[in-house]
C-alpha cells in the first residue's frame, strides 16, 4: 500500500470538503447561529425578568402578621383589605378591574411553612418576586427575637443545596445540570460532525461514480489507498469541527461564573476522555465506512439520501431515548445500546455523564464496536470495489452476496460499460 | 522466464496471454492474446459489448482476469507501473466544482509528480490545447469540448510511456480532433506507446500501426492493418473516368462506385488488376483519370466481420499470413 498517495487524497479531500458552502455552514455559522439565538434568548429573558414596568400596583395581604408597620415597603406596594369571605375571588375580581397588577397573599401559617400565594393575570418576572423576597426578610429581621427561626435562614429563605448520589458532594444548580447536560452536549456535538462529515464521504464517492472519475482515480490509486485517504481527511475535518464547537463553546462558558460552575459538574476523569475520544475515531470510522459502501453501491445522490436518513435514524437512537438514559442510565435499553455498536459510542458517552458504567460493559462493547467497525470496513473496501465501475447499476445485497460467494473481483452483471 | 519470452518482454509494452474474463455464466473476454509493441500505436476494435473495455480493464489491473496473464512495460504491473501508464477511459469525467489547474495537480500528484511539477507542465498543456485562459476556470464552466481537452491533458500530464486512450475523439470538433491527433503523433515520435480504443475506422486506417478486432469476446482480427486491408481485398479496381467498362476484357462485372462517377471491376479469374491496367493504358476508346485497387475500407471489413463469422474470419486472415 502507498501510503504517500493515501495522503494526497485525504489533504484533497480535507481542503476540497472544509472549503465547501456546507462544511463551513455546519462548522462556523451554524454554532454562531446557535450562540447568537441564545445570546437574543438569554438578553431577551433577563430584560424580562429584570423589567417590573407592568407591576406598578402591587397589594399584598398578611394573615400571618408578618410586616411591621416601620419597614419601608418598594414602590407601589400597599396593603390590599380583603374580605375573609370570598376573599380569593374579591382579589381575582381586583385583578379583572386592573386595580391591583399581582397580590402577594403571606398565608397565616407562614412561619412554618414559608407559603406565600401570588396572584397576577401577568407573567411574573423574576425581580418582582425578589422584590417581595427582599421586603418579606426584611419584615422578619425586624422581628428578631420574636420569631422563632433563623435569621440567616430568613435573609435568605430558599437556598437548595443538591447532592450527587455517588460521590454525595455538594453541587450547586448549575454544576448539576452540567452534570447531567455536558455529556449530551458533547455527544450532539459529536454526532452532527460524524455526520456531516461521513456523509460529505458518501457524497464524495457518489459525484467520483457519477461523473465517471472512479476509474481514472483507480488507474492511478488502489482502492483501499483511496479508501484510507478519505477516511483519514474526513476524519480530520470531523475533529476539526469537533475541535472548534468545544472549544468556542468552552470559551464562552468559561468566560461566566455560571458557565465555569456549569463544566464543573462534569467530572470527567482522564480516561472517561481517552475512551470518548477512541470511541468517536471508531463511531466516525464505522459511520463513514458505511457512508461510503452505500456511496459505492448506489446510482445518484437521492438514493444515497435515503439509505443514509435510515442509518442516521439508528444511530441518534440514544438521543431520542435520552429519557430512559436519565431516569435510569443502568436499565436494561441503555446497555443494550452500549453494546450494539450503531448505537455504543453515543450511549457509552451519555452514561458516562451520568453513572458509572462498569469496567465489563465498557469492555464488552469496545469488542463488539472494535469487530464491527473492522468488518464493516472490509465490506465497504469490497463494495467500493465491485461498486466504483458499476455505472447506472445498483450494487444490491443479493450481488454482493453472490460476488462474495463466488469470491469475483467483479460482480454477476452484464452491464459493465464496453 | 525464458530468454525467448524475455525479449518478448522488452519488445512489448504489453504482452497479453490467453486472458478469460467471466461474469458468472457469461464470458466477456474469451482466451485472447496479443501483444503491444513498444512505440506502436496500436487500436483495439469491435461493436459495443464485444470485451474492449473489459481487456483494458484487466491489463490496468482494475479488474482480475479469471484466467491468462498480463505483463505491462516489461512486468507485472505495480504501484510504479501504474505512475508510467495513462488512462483515458471511455466512460470518464471530472470534478465539476474543481478548478481546472487545481484538479490537474491533483491527478498528476496520484501519479507521482510533485505539486510543483505538475502544474508547470499542466500550465505548459493548457497553453498548447488553447485553454490558457481557463487555468482559474471551475470545470463545470467549461464547454463539453474543452473538458475533453482538459480530460486528455490529465492523461498525458505525467509524460506515461503507454497511453490507452477510450474513444479519444468522441465530443471533438475536427479542429479539435486535429490537434489531439498531432499531439499523439508528437507522443509516438518521442516513443510512446499507444493503445486506442475507438470506433472511428477512418481514424484507425490513418494512425494505426497494427489493429486488434474482437468480437463476442473472442479475437476475431490480429495485425497490422495494411495486411488486414490487403486480406479482405477483392480481385476488383476502382477506376473513374470515360468508357464502357463492361466491355474491357478480363471485367465480369461492373458495379457502381460510391460516388456516381467512379466504378468497381470485378475481375474475372485469372485476371490480375495489372492486366486490366495494361489494356486500358493501351485503348483509345478509354479515358482513366483514376485507377486503384479495390480494398476495403477498414469499416466495410469491421461489418463484414462482426456481421458475419468472426472466427471464420480470424482463421481466413491466420491462414493468409501463414501463406505469406
Amino acid at each position: 500500500m502507498n501510503f504517500h498517495k493515501s495522503w494526497i487524497v485525504a489533504r484533497r479531500e480535507y481542503w476540497v470538503n472544509f472549503r465547501s458552502p456546507g462544511f463551513l455552514f455546519m462548522a462556523f455559522v451554524f454554532p454562531l447561529m446557535i450562540l447568537g439565538l441564545m445570546f437574543f434568548v438569554t438578553q431577551f429573558l433577563i430584560k424580562r425578568e429584570s423589567n417590573t414596568d407592568n407591576f406598578k400596583k402591587v397589594g399584598y395581604v398578611d394573615y400571618a402578621g408578618i410586616i411591621q408597620r416601620d419597614v419601608e415597603a418598594p414602590k407601589g406596594y400597599f396593603v390590599l383589605d380583603v374580605p375573609e369571605v370570598d376573599s380569593e375571588a374579591y382579589i381575582e375580581q381586583q385583578l379583572e378591574d386592573h386595580k391591583v397588577d399581582a397580590v402577594f397573599v403571606i398565608a397565616a401559617n407562614y412561619t412554618l411553612t414559608g407559603q406565600v400565594d401570588l396572584y397576577s393575570q401577568k407573567s411574573i418576572p423574576e425581580a418582582l418576586k425578589e422584590d417581595f423576597d427582599t421586603f418579606l426578610s426584611d419584615n422578619l429581621v425586624a422581628q428578631g427575637s420574636n420569631l422563632k427561626v433563623p435569621s440567616d435562614r430568613l435573609v435568605e429563605p430558599f437556598d437548595p443545596v443538591f447532592r450527587t448520589l455517588d460521590s454525595d458532594k455538594r453541587q450547586s444548580e448549575a454544576a448539576l445540570i452540567g452534570r447531567f447536560l455536558l455529556p449530551t452536549i458533547f455527544v450532539f456535538v459529536f454526532f452532527i460532525a460524524t455526520s456531516t462529515t461521513s456523509q460529505f464521504m458518501m457524497g464524495g464517492v457518489v459525484e467520483e461514480k457519477e461523473n465517471r472519475l472512479m476509474e481514472i482515480l483507480a488507474s492511478s490509486v488502489r482502492p483501499i489507498e483511496l479508501l484510507m485517504g478519505k477516511l483519514l481527511g474526513l476524519s480530520g475535518l470531523a475533529f476539526t469541527q469537533i475541535t472548534f464547537w468545544l472549544m468556542t463553546g468552552a470559551v464562552i462558558a468559561l468566560t461566566t461564573e455560571q458557565g465555569r460552575d456549569f463544566f464543573s459538574g462534569a467530572e470527567f476523569q482522564v480516561g472517561d476522555i481517552v475512551l470518548m475520544i477512541i470511541l468517536f475515531i471508531l463511531d466516525f470510522i464505522l459511520m463513514a465506512a458505511i457512508m461510503l459502501a452505500i456511496g459505492a453501491a448506489v446510482t445518484a445522490e437521492s438514493e444515497s439520501r435515503q439509505a443514509a436518513g435510515f442509518i442516521g435514524l439508528v444511530a441518534v437512537l440514544p438521543l431520542a431515548a435520552n429519557a430512559l438514559f436519565f431516569t435510569n442510565p443502568n436499565g436494561p435499553i441503555p446497555i443494550l445500546m452500549s453494546f450494539f455498536p450503531m448505537t455504543s459510542p453515543v450511549a457509552i458517552i451519555m452514561r458516562i455523564g451520568l453513572t458509572s458504567v462498569p469496567a465489563w460493559q465498557i469492555a464488552i462493547s469496545m469488542v463488539f464496536l472494535v469487530a464491527t467497525t473492522v468488518g464493516v470496513v472490509w465490506l465497504a473496501a469490497v463494495v467500493f470495489r465491485l461498486g466504483m465501475l458499476m455505472y447506472g447499476k445498483v450494487l444490491t445485497p443479493r450481488l454482493l452476496w453472490q460476488a462474495l460467494r463466488e469470491n469475483q473481483s467483479t460482480p454477476v452483471v452484464k452491464v459493465l460499460p464496453e | 522466464m525464458s530468454t525467448a519470452s524475455t525479449s518478448s518482454t522488452l519488445e512489448n509494452a504489453i504482452f497479453v496471454q490467453d486472458i478469460t474474463k467471466r461474469y458468472g455464466d457469461f464470458t466477456a473476454v474469451d482466451h485472447v492474446h496479443f501483444e503491444v509493441k513498444r512505440g506502436e500505436i496500436f487500436s483495439l476494435l469491435g461493436p459495443n459489448g464485444a470485451g474492449k473495455t473489459t481487456i483494458i480493464r484487466m491489463i490496468l489491473d482494475i479488474l482480475r482476469p479469471d484466467d491468462g496473464q498480463i505483463q505491462v512495460l516489461g512486468g507485472v504491473l505495480t504501484d510504479a507501473t501504474k505512475d508510467r501508464v495513462g488512462y483515458l477511459p471511455e466512460e470518464r469525467g471530472l470534478y465539476k466544482n474543481v478548478k481546472v489547474l487545481e484538479m490537474l495537480v491533483y491527478l498528476g500528484q496520484l501519479k507521482g509528480m510533485s505539486a510543483h511539477d505538475a502544474r508547470l507542465r499542466a500550465v505548459d498543456l493548457l497553453e498548447h490545447l488553447g485553454l490558457s485562459d481557463n487555468v482559474k476556470s471551475k470545470i463545470s464552466q467549461l464547454s463539453k469540448g474543452m473538458q475533453q481537452k482538459v480530460q486528455f491533458i490529465a492523461t498525458i500530464l505525467h509524460k506515461p510511456e503507454l497511453l490507452i486512450i477510450d474513444e479519444p475523439f468522441s465530443g471533438l470538433d475536427p479542429v479539435n480532433t486535429q490537434l489531439i491527433q498531432d499531439l499523439l503523433y508528437e507522443m509516438k515520435a518521442e516513443g510512446v506507446t499507444i493503445v486506442m480504443s475507438t470506433h472511428q475506422m477512418h481514424q484507425v486506417e490513418e494512425m494505426a500501426d497494427r489493429l486488434l478486432m474482437i468480437n463476442k469476446g473472442q479475437r476475431v482480427l490480429y495485425g497490422p492493418v495494411k495486411e488486414v486491408r490487403q486480406t479482405y481485398a477483392q480481385n476488383a479496381v476502382i477506376v473513374e473516368g470515360e468508357g464502357n467498362w463492361a466491355t474491357v476484357p478480363g471485367v465480369k462485372e461492373v458495379q457502381a462506385g460510391r460516388n456516381g462517377h467512379e466504378a468497381k471491376l470485378m475481375l474475372a479469374p485469372g485476371f490480375k488488376p495489372d492486366d486490366v491496367m495494361q489494356i486500358l493504358a493501351s485503348r483509345q476508346d478509354y479515358a482513366v483519370r483514376r485507377f486503384e485497387l479495390a480494398v476495403p475500407s477498414l469499416n466495410e471489413i469491421f461489418i463484414q466481420v462482426v456481421g458475419g463469422n468472426g472466427s471464420r474470419a480470424e482463421a481466413r486472415f491466420a491462414d493468409v499470413r501463414a501463406a505469406d
